[in-house]
């Protein structure tokens, strides 16, 4: 736009002139086609109520997420044939690395050696004697809270994969890990 | 021109009122503006430094990240930009009224009271003062000394200069101060309501307050209601503080620096409605996905969208007045720093917006993208155009050259590189946390799930921040010797011109409705067409500053109202959940340790419903979870995890040795040490006043608040947790300190949803929310 269309209102303050120029046309197309969109997505996000929420689609996703990674296998039981088939798919050990990382790395060390917590990569252990008792001891905890309770937080089928993952860090050597505590006890 | 009505009203020429400016008082502002600047953006070096480097808080309490960063944010917001707002308002207001500012007494209790505001935050916030809200985290007292200084003083005066103005008509710089005044008390008087400690113990315990117990307060909002009055105001802290304002300053001095006229009239009047009235309605947009009603959110969300072209109504009537002036701009840093300014402020008001979208939101929240954001609307806008209009006015001011233009052209350059490299290398580290917090691997694992790896990775980035921030930190100081030069070659006094101008007749009649140019429409066209689109109402209005402002003042509570009212009726958003019971006296003085340590600046405690968030940090959070928590913590950056359910996820050992030093057990934490909770004993002496308080505002405490009952149980409690400790194979000597009353709310943290509703309760519980 040149200067020559502009008009020259007749306001001044302080030496400041002003033009009576019109506001420009798309800005005019922008903020009524916002407020037009505003109001389209308020009635059908608010009134509708088979459109999606939040709520839905996490539920959705938590459900065919379940079934990718579980699959046909259902509800998983903590007994020990259980966790050694999922001890033998890289898969499975691969979403109890990630669990193992989220939740139990900062106490036993991202490689299971031990920090405050115990090492999980030798013979000795405490309140395990078998594998299902490492199940076990992840739900309810141990040690006066030393080691927490986990059944609030994971689902029975996060547990028993974590609990094969720790098992299947059994023998591994990692340098700087802690020595031994607890009782040695026969191989799984 | 032929002089339009406003001043050929005059037929007799009436007496000239002989008056002169008080330029004296924005001498003050101005200089106290670089001054606080530079503290400001010192501290914000400093804390961006720690956060590449945790040893730069050299291990003492007062200079940890959560007790420097909201030092640094009130410096920035209410010390710099606050002392730019007023510099601005008090030379350009009484030139636009030809008035000097109403009382001299009033212009200088403002200038001294903010003052001391300021350096009572400096001698608060880093000793663990605060209220614990965003932005908001000076106490009672000190919100009491704003109330007045802002309303009381700085109110008064303005509102006053207003009413005896010679100038018939209110510029639109003084239709943007007006919002500023009117909504900044607004939000300031409802978001800090407060129940102080002191006055529990005065009239309920009957205790003397000792110490600190003076400067303690709790918000009477709790929860959900809380969250939404914090971001009605932290959103609108941004509008009416940092927005409305600097346009006003902007109408002002850009067309004083540019000699040119504005560039459209009718633009600055629908876009000043459209965005008084459109901004307050935006502050849901923090609280995306959080535990707050999803009507909420969704206002939050469009208004934001309807905010995009009111919010650049003010860019484009900034820019398009520079037309036919650009090879001024090239020869003016003046210009340069505006021209910038005004760009940074399109760039973040598009940016606002889209980040308001849900499903942006939902990778951009809790990430550095946030804070990118804010810097490119506080560096980029504020701070650019505040060192326009001290150039601009420095020789003004000072009556002498300003001393060396080539440091101006330095500032200018150093600060828009350094700019652009903080807020690059932030975007990056915001984008790149929030991918890596969502990325799964094919098996379906988290691939990041260990928080500090996504920490880790963005050190490089933080660096890059520290450099960016070290250049636009040396361009006020650049500004600082500019100045402190230019006032050295001063005049021994200060010329103090005699202004004239008439007096504003009684006996005004409102000019006739202009005539259209219309002539095919009909009779209501034509009249719609002079009345509305020529502007013709509003010139009415702008003779009547109350009016004016009340009118203003109704667009801002109308549209708080249609939010608050349902937000605190409605029972339904907030669905009880029978399991959740009061934190207990011992976790109360623990949760007011997490406040004062100020955790809430790094932790968060809102675990959203996205599959990524529950997978990693648990269950989402429910409204009825944090309806006792006074005020809510559930923050907005998460520069460590967030601790919504940490409670039983860790030991209590773990807990005590990593506020320890956090590096003991997670190698790359930059978490600050806080080995000296381990150390500094608890007050137990003051837990019952803490508890009594949280019944005063309605958290059923039975028991408790029986005099010496809360002290007792938080004794009982702190021995138990002590002699659990020491099974774990602890430390033995903690019973009665801070460490173990913060680790027992810690402990306490989102347990409560999974927690046994007692038997009693069984009957309620079927009526509200299932938990899965």
């Amino acid at each position: 736009m040149a200067d020559t269309h502009d008009h020259l209102s007749d306001h001044e303050y302080d030496g400041i002139r002003e033009y009576d120029n019109p506001t420009p046309a798309w800005w005019h197309v922008i903020f009524l086609g916002s407020v037009l969109f505003a109001a389209v997505y308020f009635l059908y996000f608010g009134f509708n109520r088979t459109a999606p929420t939040i709520w839905s689609q996490l539920a959705a996703q938590q459900t065919a997420e379940n079934k990718r990674i579980f699959g046909a296998l259902g509800n998983l039981n903590p007994d020990e044939p259980t966790m050694r088939m999922l001890m033998g798919d890289p898969k499975f050990m691969n979403v109890g690395r990630s669990q193992f990382q989220a939740t139990c790395a900062q106490c036993h060390a991202k490689d299971g050696g031990g920090l405050n917590g115990v090492n999980l990569t030798d013979d000795h252990y405490k309140n395990v004697a078998t594998m299902p008792d490492l199940f076990k001891v992840i739900s309810e905890g141990a040690g006066s809270g030393a080691m927490p309770a986990w059944k609030n937080y994971l689902s029975t089928n996060e547990r028993v994969l974590l609990a094969a993952y720790v098992a299947s860090l059994r023998g591994t050597t990692p340098a700087g890990g802690k020595p031994p505590e607890g009782n040695p006890i026969p191989p799984w | 021109m032929s002089a339009g009505p406003i001043r050929g009203n005059s037929l007799a020429a009436p007496a000239l009122d002989e008056f002169r400016y008080d330029d004296a008082i924005v001498r003050k502002f101005t200089l106290a503006t670089i001054a606080w600047g530079v503290v400001a953006m010192l501290a914000g070096v400093v804390i961006a430094l720690q956060l590449a480097f945790p040893a730069a808080n050299l291990g003492l309490e007062w200079t940890s990240f959560g007790r420097l960063r909201p030092l640094h944010t009130n410096a920035a917001i209410f010390a710099f930009a606050g002392n730019a707002v007023f510099a601005a308002v008090y030379y350009s207001t009484q030139r636009l009224c030809k008035a000097r500012m109403w009382s001299d007494r009033l212009s200088n209790l403002h200038f001294w009271g903010w003052q001391l505001i300021i350096v009572c935050a400096a001698l608060t916030l880093p000793f663990g003062i605060t209220q614990g809200k965003e932005y908001a985290e000076l106490e009672w007292p000190i919100d009491l000394l704003i109330a007045v200084v802002w309303l009381g003083f700085f109110g008064t005066n303005f509102f006053m200069t207003l009413k005896n103005r010679r100038e018939r008509h209110l510029y639109v710089a003084l239709w943007f101060y007006i919002a500023t005044i009117v909504t900044v008390t607004l939000l300031h008087v409802f978001n800090s309501l407060s129940l102080p400690l002191a006055v529990v113990e005065l009239v309920k315990t009957g205790q003397w307050p000792r110490g600190t117990d003076w400067l303690k307060s709790w918000s009477v909002y709790a929860g959900v209601q809380d969250a939404f009055m914090q971001w009605w105001y932290g959103h609108n802290a941004v509008a009416f503080f940092l927005t409305t304002p600097f346009l006003g300053l902007m109408y002002y001095f850009l067309p004083k620096a540019a000699d040119r006229p504005v560039y459209s009239y009718r633009l600055s009047i629908v876009h000043f409605w459209s965005l008084v009235f459109i901004y307050i309605w935006a502050g849901p947009h923090h609280l995306h996905y959080t535990a707050i009603p999803a009507w909420a959110s969704t206002l939050g969300m469009i208004f934001s969208l309807m905010l995009w072209m009111p919010s650049w109504g003010g860019m484009i009537n900034g820019l398009l007045t520079l037309r036919g002036a650009w090879s001024k701009v090239a020869a003016d840093p003046v210009l340069k720093f505006f021209v910038w300014g005004i760009t940074f402020y399109g760039m973040s008001t598009f940016e606002g917006p889209m980040l308001s979208i849900k499903s942006v939101n939902s990778l951009s929240h809790y990430t550095d993208w946030t804070i990118a954001h804010v810097h490119s609307g506080a560096l980029g806008w504020n701070g650019l155009m505040t060192f326009g209009m001290v150039y601009w006015l420095l020789p003004r001011l000072f009556q002498t050259e300003i001393w060396s233009k080539r440091l101006v052209s330095a500032h200018f350059y150093t600060s828009t590189i350094g700019l652009a490299l903080y807020v690059l290398a932030i975007y990056t580290a915001g984008i790149t946390q929030g991918l890596m917090w969502r990325a799964f691997d094919e098996s379906g694992a988290l691939q990041f799930p260990n928080f500090v790896e996504t920490v880790t990775s963005l050190i490089p980035m933080y660096w890059i921040r520290v450099l960016g921030g070290l250049l636009y930190f040396s361009g006020i100081v650049m500004c600082g010797i500019n100045t402190y030069m230019t006032w050295r070659a001063r005049p021994a006094v200060y010329a103090d011109p005699i202004v004239r101008a008439a007096p504003l007749s009684r006996d005004y009649a409102d000019p006739p409705v202009p005539e259209t140019a219309l002539t095919t429409n009909i009779e209501f066209g034509r009249k719609l067409d002079a009345v509305v689109v020529k502007g013709w109402f509003h010139r009415v209005w702008e003779r009547k500053p109350l009016k004016f402002s009340l009118l203003t003042l109704a667009a801002v509570v109308v549209a708080s109202l249609f939010e608050m009212i349902p937000t605190f009726l409605i029972r339904s958003n907030v669905p009880s959940i029978a399991s959740v019971k009061p934190y207990t006296p011992l976790e109360l003085a623990g949760r007011d340790i997490y406040i004062a340590e100020g955790c809430y600046n790094c932790h968060s405690q809102m675990i959203r419903p996205l599959f990524a968030e529950v997978k990693r940090y648990g269950d989402y959070s429910r409204p009825g979870e944090s309806v006792y928590d006074h005020p809510f913590q559930w923050g907005s950056r998460r520069i460590g995890p967030d601790l919504a359910r940490e409670g039983g996820r860790q030991s209590l050992d773990w807990q005590i040795r990593h506020l320890e030093d956090p590096r003991q057990l997670v190698e790359q934490s930059i978490m600050p040490s806080y080995a000296h909770l381990l150390r500094q004993p608890l007050d137990f002496d003051s837990i019952q006043g803490r508890v009594t308080a949280m019944a005063m505002l309605g958290v059923p405490y039975g028991e408790a608040v029986k005099p010496g009952k809360a002290a007792a149980m938080a004794r009982e409690q702190a021995a138990a947790l002590s002699k659990q400790l020491i099974a774990q194979g602890g430390y033995d000597h903690l019973a009665d300190t801070k460490a173990l009353a913060l680790v027992a709310y810690l402990q306490r943290l989102g347990t409560d949803l999974t927690a046994p509703a007692e038997p009693a309760a069984s009957t309620q519980a079927a009526a509200t929310e299932t938990i899965p």
